[in-house]
């Protein structure tokens, strides 16, 4: 199965308001898709996976374009400016009591150590490269029965975790590609405020590889369950 | 190949849900995978380990901990280095290493202690960790864990604390006065708590070989042996550069009182290392 059909299978199994989007990182320039352009405006991680979601913008994002430095830090496009990685932003932002608090948080963000080049963006279903991870922006019955999906095959359970901070770049991708397994996460501050995050919206981040499997079992469940 | 998961901030028992999923999904069923989570994630993670084929193996980071999950089954490589003289234990292990991804681990061996240690000083200067050290019938054994070397902050290089001294000594019992001067700089250094260590080399190794300190001799000083002997004592380190022995017939018994033979990785390690003020006589 093509990741064109995969993601209008999604879209129409699901109901989903835009579709999946096709995240990688690159670690040079050679290694961005061919036809993959800039992204022309400079925003943040979480915007340009809004944008390819809702607008089917694609394209790939250096340094210069992201805005959201602790975002691209995560990814391992720059490094971490010192009061992101040393907790006093989050501190001074209110969202710990402590300093001990923000740094036993940032400490545990999941980050990538390598270092990369760019991000690159597209609605699934006209990605034109193997991604490292497929985000899924959706309402939380949507979220479950990607859930499901995913257990269909082998069962067991999930584990997400999130912090509230750093949510669509740390928690949907670079915990996804790091681990090979799903995470579930509910958007930070930036992300609900900038990229247009839904109230009942809520995000998960897939490796690419369970995503023909998940088509089957939603295709299974909509015989059984309708 | 090793996979690393950072899992931290996750607890018990959703980390183990989180390894049972990772474990699961590897597409190479040989790949051992290490999780890096908080203490006391730990818990249940065995039982995950052992439904899924996997021996676990805990191991205490600086702050956090390592579960090390290996295939039941599968044994680490081994190499012996017993017989191959300086540098070729350091170019082969070297190489070894390189071969491997970052958490794979090499067992090591050789008849000689004095090898290993300079094998552990390159592996060490190179960003890789000793696991464990210790023997198997005739050989020394040493447990390496590949990892990258880990850049120091720029502003590090500057703060360092320069407490500790090298004295390299390449001229030997043929110049007296740069012998002497060896023996009474590490003194001086030893007096102001400094940590000294003496690295001879070339011609110096000519002072390491046992009873030849005895014969230099000038009315100011005492003999040179005997100042030899008190930085023994005082914990000076002296090494005598392997290679610069064995040029000269000299062998592991002929060496003085507290000389151990040090190949080039443990000199090239001394030299790189920013704590150390270096002299050379």
């Amino acid at each position: 199965m093509t990741y064109e059909t995969i993601g209008k299978e999604f879209i129409e199994l699901l109901g989903l308001k835009g579709s999946p989007v096709a995240v990688k990182l690159v670690r040079t320039p050679a290694d961005v898709p061919a036809g993959y352009e800039k992204m022309v405006k400079k925003e943040r991680h979480c915007q340009f996976v809004q944008d390819a979601r809702l607008k089917g913008v694609t394209g790939y994002a250096t340094r210069a374009e992201h805005l959201c430095k602790g975002g691209a830090a995560v990814m391992g496009i720059e490094p971490s400016p010192d009061l992101v990685a040393d907790g006093t932003t989050y501190q001074k932002l209110g969202n710990f009591k402590t300093i001990e608090g923000a740094v036993e948080t940032v400490h545990a963000i999941p980050k990538l150590d390598e270092t990369y080049y760019a991000s690159v963006y597209a609605p699934l279903d006209k990605a034109e490269f193997e991604p490292d991870v497929v985000v899924f922006v959706v309402t939380p019955r949507q979220a479950l029965r990607l859930s499901q999906a995913y257990l269909h095959t082998s069962g067991g359970r999930i584990s997400s975790d999130y912090s509230g901070i750093q949510s669509l770049c740390a928690d949907a991708v670079v915990a996804v590609k790091q681990r090979g397994v799903p995470n579930m996460t509910l958007g930070c501050n930036g992300s609900r405020k900038y990229s247009g995050i839904a109230e009942d919206e809520v995000i998960l981040g897939f490796p690419p590889k369970e995503l023909g499997a998940m088509v089957e079992a939603l295709k299974a469940f909509k015989q059984k369950w309708g | 190949m090793v996979k690393t998961v950072k899992a931290l901030g996750i607890r018990a028992p959703n980390a183990g849900i989180l390894a049972a999923n990772v474990l699961r999904s590897l597409e190479d069923p040989k790949e051992e995978v290490r999780f890096i989570v908080n203490p006391g994630a730990e818990t249940g993670m065995d039982a995950v380990a052992r439904r899924y084929g996997y021996s676990m193996e805990v191991s205490r980071l600086e702050k956090d901990l390592e579960i090390r999950m290996v295939p039941s089954g599968k044994t680490m490589e081994e190499i012996d280095v017993t017989g191959e003289t300086c540098p070729g234990p350091v170019l082969i292990v070297g190489e070894r290493l390189s071969a491997l991804a970052v958490g794979e681990r090499l067992k090591v061996k050789s008849a000689s202690a004095d090898t290993l240690a300079d094998i552990t000083a390159a592996i060490t200067a190179s960003g890789s960790r000793i696991l464990g050290e210790g023997t198997e019938g005739d050989r020394h054994v040493i447990t390496v864990e590949k990892d990258e070397k880990k850049e120091m902050p720029q502003g590090n290089l500057s703060v360092a604390n320069r407490d500790r001294v090298l004295i390299v000594q390449s001229n030997g019992t043929g110049n007296a006065e740069r012998a002497y001067a060896t023996f009474i700089f590490s003194k001086v250094a030893v007096s102001m708590g400094k940590k000294v260590t003496i690295f001879l080399l070339m011609d110096g190794v000519s002072i390491a070989r046992k009873g030849s300190a005895a014969g230099v001799k000038h009315p100011a000083f005492p003999p040179l042996d005997q100042l030899m002997d008190e930085m023994v004592k005082a914990g000076v380190t002296m090494y005598a550069c392997e290679n610069s022995a064995a040029f000269r017939g000299i062998s592991e018994k002929d060496l003085a009182f507290g000389v151990k033979l040090a190949g080039a990785a443990t000199y090239i390690q001394l030299l790189s290392d920013p704590t150390y003020a270096v002299v050379n006589f």
